[in-house]
């Protein structure tokens, strides 16, 4: 594989790759690595992927299948199906909490999400696949996969509800006396 | 479909419009289109969800990461072929001729033991191209590197972390094992672990068996959880010192 067209691929793909890497491993350095070693197993095997066309897919799938072996976990991905029914009839959110909040407060609503849920959803927030290719990275079905949707939705919503209030609410001390001594 | 089905559907539905040509949607997306009820649902949730996606986009990666990951690509590129060299036709063929060669090995050490020190004794061959050192910080480096600590015996491996921890790992018959490079008095060494679990039909022993491939020698031993093959390309001598 060229330099160039590795040059072309990192560019393409990284930031997106990292988006993704702190939704999951809600930590900047560790996403850093994460989306690092991805393109690092790319360099070392990827260019024998035939279609260049299914690289982004490719990197979305390794960035996860690698996060997946570094946590060593696999229990809660399924027990989690189980939780309930998907909301029949979901509220219309409220388009005005998200718009007024800060970045960084609606990433860490993201991550609030049940890890099940927040890889579809945040994949489906980043846009850069569809539910198909969701549904094969993840590999289950795709109703499956919209349900996950419909499920991450409801849990984000309640989470940016609950970031929303928590700013709201947050009181600064009124400092009546400056010269308090600090204990 | 009612309602209720068509919000389920339409929930999957991207912000940017990617979905428009899909099938799967046409038929939520026209009812949406009929039923004020459904569009009025429709348009908030699309204009939330972009809302999110706009949001996701403004997170930065960090300044440096574009500069490391060309740089590690470019040495990981220069360091690899698109296939494992052990699973190369000439490789799996010199490792053949070695086992001719070289007969069964170890009495002691069976078939997959024997499996896996050739694959130790075809891998330390190489390893001017692969490197392979551990991280310095952990505790298993530290111990190979003392000359002080004899081995031969339990070590302190934690196989998670070192995978996690620039240890190099090579896959072998469907299975991690991992690499350190040590050097003790000037001469360096490769050990390589694996999981016991990994290797069942490899007989416990935790005393070292000795074995000479040419001018390479090999020792083999078992903790209750590891495989694990110390490698010398300056011979037995230098290997029985470390024991």
């Amino acid at each position: 594989m060229s330099s160039e067209i590795f040059t072309q691929l990192v560019d393409a793909h990284y930031t997106p790759l990292f988006r993704f890497a702190l939704s999951l491993t809600k930590n900047p350095s560790d996403a850093g690595d994460l989306t690092q070693q991805t393109f690092f197993i790319w360099a070392k095997q990827g260019h024998a992927l035939r279609e260049e066309g299914k690289a982004k897919s490719w990197l979305f799938t390794t960035l996860y299948r690698e996060f997946l072996r570094i946590r060593r976990r696999g229990e809660r991905m399924t027990a989690l199906e189980d939780l309930g029914p998907v909301e029949s009839d979901p509220p219309a959110p409220e388009v005005d909490m998200v718009t007024g909040m800060d970045a960084g407060l609606v990433v860490e609503a993201l991550q609030e999400v049940d890890e099940v849920y927040r890889v579809p959803l945040t994949l489906f927030y980043m846009q850069d696949l569809s539910y198909k290719e969701i549904a094969e990275m993840i590999e289950a079905p795709i109703g499956t996969v919209m349900s996950r949707l419909s499920r991450g939705k409801a849990q984000l919503r309640t989470a940016l509800a609950r970031k929303e209030s928590g700013s709201r609410g947050k009181v600064v001390p009124f400092q009546t006396n400056p010269a308090r001594k600090h204990s | 479909m009612n309602n209720a089905e068509a919000k389920f559907i339409l929930q999957g539905y991207r912000p940017n419009g990617a979905d428009a040509g899909d099938a799967t949607f046409c038929a939520a997306v026209e009812q949406a289109k009929n039923d004020p009820a459904l569009g009025e649902w429709f348009a908030k949730q699309q204009a939330f969800d972009a809302a999110v996606s706009a949001k996701l986009g403004q997170v930065a990666a960090p300044a440096d990461l574009r500069a490391a990951i060309l740089a590690g690509g470019r040495v990981t590129a220069a360091g690899t072929s698109s296939r494992g060299w052990w699973n190369q036709p000439v490789w799996m063929a010199a490792a053949a001729g070695v086992a001719v060669a070289l007969g069964v090995g170890v009495a002691l050490w069976p078939k997959q033991a024997a499996a896996f020190s050739d694959f130790a004794l075809a891998d330390a061959k190489l390893s001017a191209i692969h490197g392979g050192h551990g991280h310095e910080n952990n505790e298993l480096q530290a111990v190979l590197n003392d000359p002080a600590m004899r081995l031969g015996q339990k070590l302190p491996i934690s196989f998670a972390n070192l995978h996690e921890t620039g240890c190099r790992t090579i896959g072998f018959k469907g299975h991690d094992v991992l690499e350190l490079c040590f050097k003790r008095n000037g001469v360096w060494f490769h050990a390589y672990i694996a999981r016991a679990a990994d290797f069942p039909r490899v007989a416990a022993s935790s005393t070292p068996q000795l074995t000479d491939r040419g001018s390479i020698s090999l020792a083999s031993w078992t903790d209750a959880e590891h495989v694990i093959v110390v490698v010398s390309k300056t011979g037995r001598k230098n290997l029985e010192a470390l024991l």
